[in-house]
């Protein structure tokens, strides 16, 4: 049997913010023992509306949205093997690095950093790779 | 099960020495996941910047030393995103690059990055175990 891919529906569907996407993307997606999680850009959880602010309080955002996806997923962020992190400018690495190791508990997945222009004014996008 | 593969020389620890939150490698699922590969001094962590394909060299030095230790290779690349800092190095990343992968090149996706501290090029890869 091959492994299974399967959409995975986040619960509340705002919290993701891939509805304002009219559907092309999902969120979550499973594959075999894998979660793989769309880029997530800084939303309010309740509202879906963009949140804009430092690299540091737009990283809290996406961090605290993406645990709770990771474990509505059945997963969690110590199952977290890759992450990667987009940011407008690589100046902001370290005020990422500092709110970013508050999340991830020891041992920290492995990751890439780098700076790249970013929709829709966005200062930071993380996106990840989980076991399930 | 996710498994830190751990450093294999003392350069190579990022974490330790630029405060990286993040593991050089994770074993999960029978794959490697390794966190971008910079031009570091594998014995003393310091920043070896040059041109671009002097960068690559050492990138691929380290990414050999740390997937080996691991008990996977080069060989066994799966996936390779390329970062470079201009697309007008393409041409000499791939004649760096191919020196590397000559059984059977992995996947790979180019695109051009603005890269910490200013390094030419970095490769986030993917390999079997």
């Amino acid at each position: 049997m091959s492994p299974r891919r399967e959409v995975i529906v986040a619960s509340p569907l705002a919290r993701d913010g891939a509805s304002r996407f009219g559907r092309a993307v999902s969120t979550l997606v499973r594959g075999g023992d894998f979660l793989f999680v769309s880029g997530l850009t800084a939303v309010d959880p309740d509202s879906g509306e963009r949140v804009r602010g430092t690299t540091a309080s737009e990283t809290r955002h996406i961090l605290v949205n993406l645990k709770q996806l990771l474990e509505a997923a059945g997963s969690s962020l110590d199952k977290v093997v890759k992450v990667n992190v987009l940011l407008h400018s690589m100046l902001e690495a370290p005020n990422m690095n500092e709110v970013y190791a508050r999340f991830f508990p020891e041992p920290p997945p492995a990751r890439t950093v780098c700076g790249a222009r970013l929709p829709d004014d966005a200062k930071v996008i993380i996106e990840c790779t989980a076991l399930v | 099960m996710r498994e830190v593969i751990a450093a294999p020389l003392p350069g190579l620890d990022l974490r330790q020495h630029y405060g990286h939150h993040q593991s050089p490698a994770i074993r999960a699922g029978g794959l490697i996941f390794c966190s971008g590969m910079l031009p570091i001094d594998p014995e003393t962590g310091e920043r070896r910047h040059g041109t671009l394909t002097s960068e690559a060299h050492v990138i691929f030095g380290n990414l050999k030393l740390l997937l080996e230790s691991a008990g996977s290779s080069l060989d066994r690349l799966v996936q390779v995103h390329a970062l470079i800092y201009d697309s007008i190095e393409y041409d000499v990343l791939n004649r760096v690059y191919r020196q590397y992968v000559a059984n059977g090149p992995p996947a790979r996706t180019v695109w051009t990055a603005q890269i910490e501290a200013g390094f030419k090029v970095e490769l986030d890869v993917i390999a079997v175990a």
